[in-house]
């Protein structure tokens, strides 16, 4: 058997071992499990980013442009100083600056624009329909965020849109949790297909 | 009886019954979803040699669910005669993607950098998938293997996503959501993702909106694609357990509360 496997299956038990309690042997396959993931994240990363993106590019490809995100990066150790700590905010400016530049017009687009649109449709098919769906979601659209509008009181009118919303939002919170089960559950029915089929041959 | 116990009972229960569900041979009739069935459709509409892009962006924690999506849409795709370019936005996909690639490329004979390549992990999600808007070797200048891009025959007909139909993204958690933001608002690229069943509902929206192609998602969406494309995997494998793991959970439900109506009964009643 492939020795992988075998490691596998032993630090799969010793996991499951946490069932009964909490022991030394699920908190050694624990650490493992984190040092392991530290580890790879820290060796692809190092070339993939220092190597490809900053190193070779500047000292092999004579990119000298690239001294400035070097700078950059340094300076974000000057956290350790008590002296220089704020040079570190000139790169966080930079990537806080940057980043939501990039991402407010993208997630404004997707995340808003797009949704408001989509939940305007007409009332009738294209084949002559009364589409439902449009009213539901008007409703769902509307009483949720009467449940989020929290400057006038939850009273009258208000107050019964408010509570319809409260529906809306513990469908999806229903509909969330159950597919969430659904993923624990995948989870743990693929451990065990490992360590019938693959750990202990039993299954073919 | 105490907690200890209570809790062993309810644990080895769950564990006898997705064992039995793995040593009976009862199959579940599984009809596609709409979403999976659009997935099916439109990889078999399109024509052979056409270039699709899938990006691994997932854990390993997620494998039991991830595998058998990806196992039947990359055997789908070959089988289809598609060109895949594949990728990683995740470090931990990077070495899952390419063992993926290559095991169902080798099941249908496909020649590495003719008809398929795996481009590996680039850091910085949203800079990559915004830098291959522009130009896709620019930001993989060489693949997985250390090749450069240009020299394979593949990445020589491709520039940026113009020449990409569809991006399939691989997901457990929001990278999907980049890429419809990022690939799908900024360059009109289309967006079909797999994923883990916890994510779905997350994703739900962008399908209402357009945004996104369609879904395939969890155990179930696996075992659907899979009855579809013919060969039975561990989708529908893990499909039988989850079905009767999930009975065994409402009947815990049921008792639970039913305990719990007496005592509170017994309770109330009592002196």
């Amino acid at each position: 058997m492939d020795i992988g496997i075998i490691i596998a299956g032993l630090l799969t038990l010793a996991i499951y071992t946490f069932l009964y309690r909490d022991n030394p042997i699920y908190r050694a396959a624990e650490h493992w499990l984190i040092g392991l993931t530290i580890g790879y994240a820290m060796v692809v990363f190092w070339q993939t980013t220092l190597v490809d993106l900053l190193i070779l590019p500047l000292f092999a490809g004579g990119k000298y442009i690239l001294v400035v995100p070097l700078i950059l990066g340094l300076l974000m150790f000057s956290r350790f100083s008590g002296r220089f700590s704020w040079l570190s905010r000139l790169p966080i400016a930079f990537m806080i600056g940057t980043g939501a530049g990039v991402a407010i017009p993208a997630m404004l687009y997707a995340r808003t624009l797009k949704q408001l649109s989509s939940s305007v449709a007409p009332l009738i098919a294209e084949d002559g329909g009364f589409n439902i769906e449009v009213v539901v979601v008007a409703v769902g659209l509307l009483t949720t965020l009467a449940y989020f509008y929290f400057s006038r009181e939850h009273k009258g009118a208000m107050g019964k849109m408010a509570k319809v919303g409260t529906y809306f939002l513990m469908i999806f919170f229903g509909a969330t949790f159950g597919y969430t089960v659904m993923s624990r559950m995948s989870t743990f029915i693929g451990r065990i297909d490992f360590l019938l089929t693959d750990f202990l041959r039993l299954l073919g | 009886m105490s907690k200890l116990s209570t809790r062993w009972i309810i644990y080895a229960g769950l564990a006898a019954v997705v064992i039995l569900a793995y040593i009976t041979s009862i199959q579940l009739d599984t009809r596609p979803s709409p979403q999976v069935q659009k997935a099916y459709n439109y990889f078999e509409n399109l024509p052979e040699s056409t270039i699709i892009m899938i990006s691994f962006d997932h854990e390993a924690s997620s494998l039991p669910e991830i595998q058998p999506i990806t196992l039947a849409i990359l055997r789908h795709a070959f089988r289809r005669n598609l060109r895949i370019i594949g990728l990683s936005l995740f470090a931990e996909g990077t070495a899952i993607g390419y063992r993926f690639m290559t095991r169902v490329a080798e099941e249908f004979g496909k020649e590495y950098g003719r008809d398929y390549v795996f481009l590996g992990f680039k850091p910085q999600h949203i800079s990559a998938i915004l830098g291959m808007g522009e130009s896709i070797i620019r930001v993989f200048p060489e693949d997985y293997l250390g090749y450069p891009a240009d020299s394979l025959p593949l990445m020589r007909q491709v520039y940026n996503y113009n020449e990409i139909e569809m991006v399939i993204s691989i997901a457990d958690g929001d990278r999907g959501i980049q890429w419809i933001e990022y690939a799908g608002a900024g360059y009109n690229q289309s967006i079909m993702c797999g994923l883990t069943a916890a994510m779905v509902t997350s994703y739900d929206p962008y399908i209402a909106s357009g945004q996104l192609y369609c879904t395939v998602g969890g155990l179930a969406g696996a075992a659907e694609y899979e009855n579809l494309f013919g060969k039975k995997g561990a989708g529908n494998r893990g499909l039988l357990a989850q079905s009767m793991a999930h009975i065994y959970v409402i009947i815990l439900i049921l008792i639970g509360n039913v305990v719990y109506f007496k005592s509170r009964r017994r309770r109330n009643s009592g002196p």
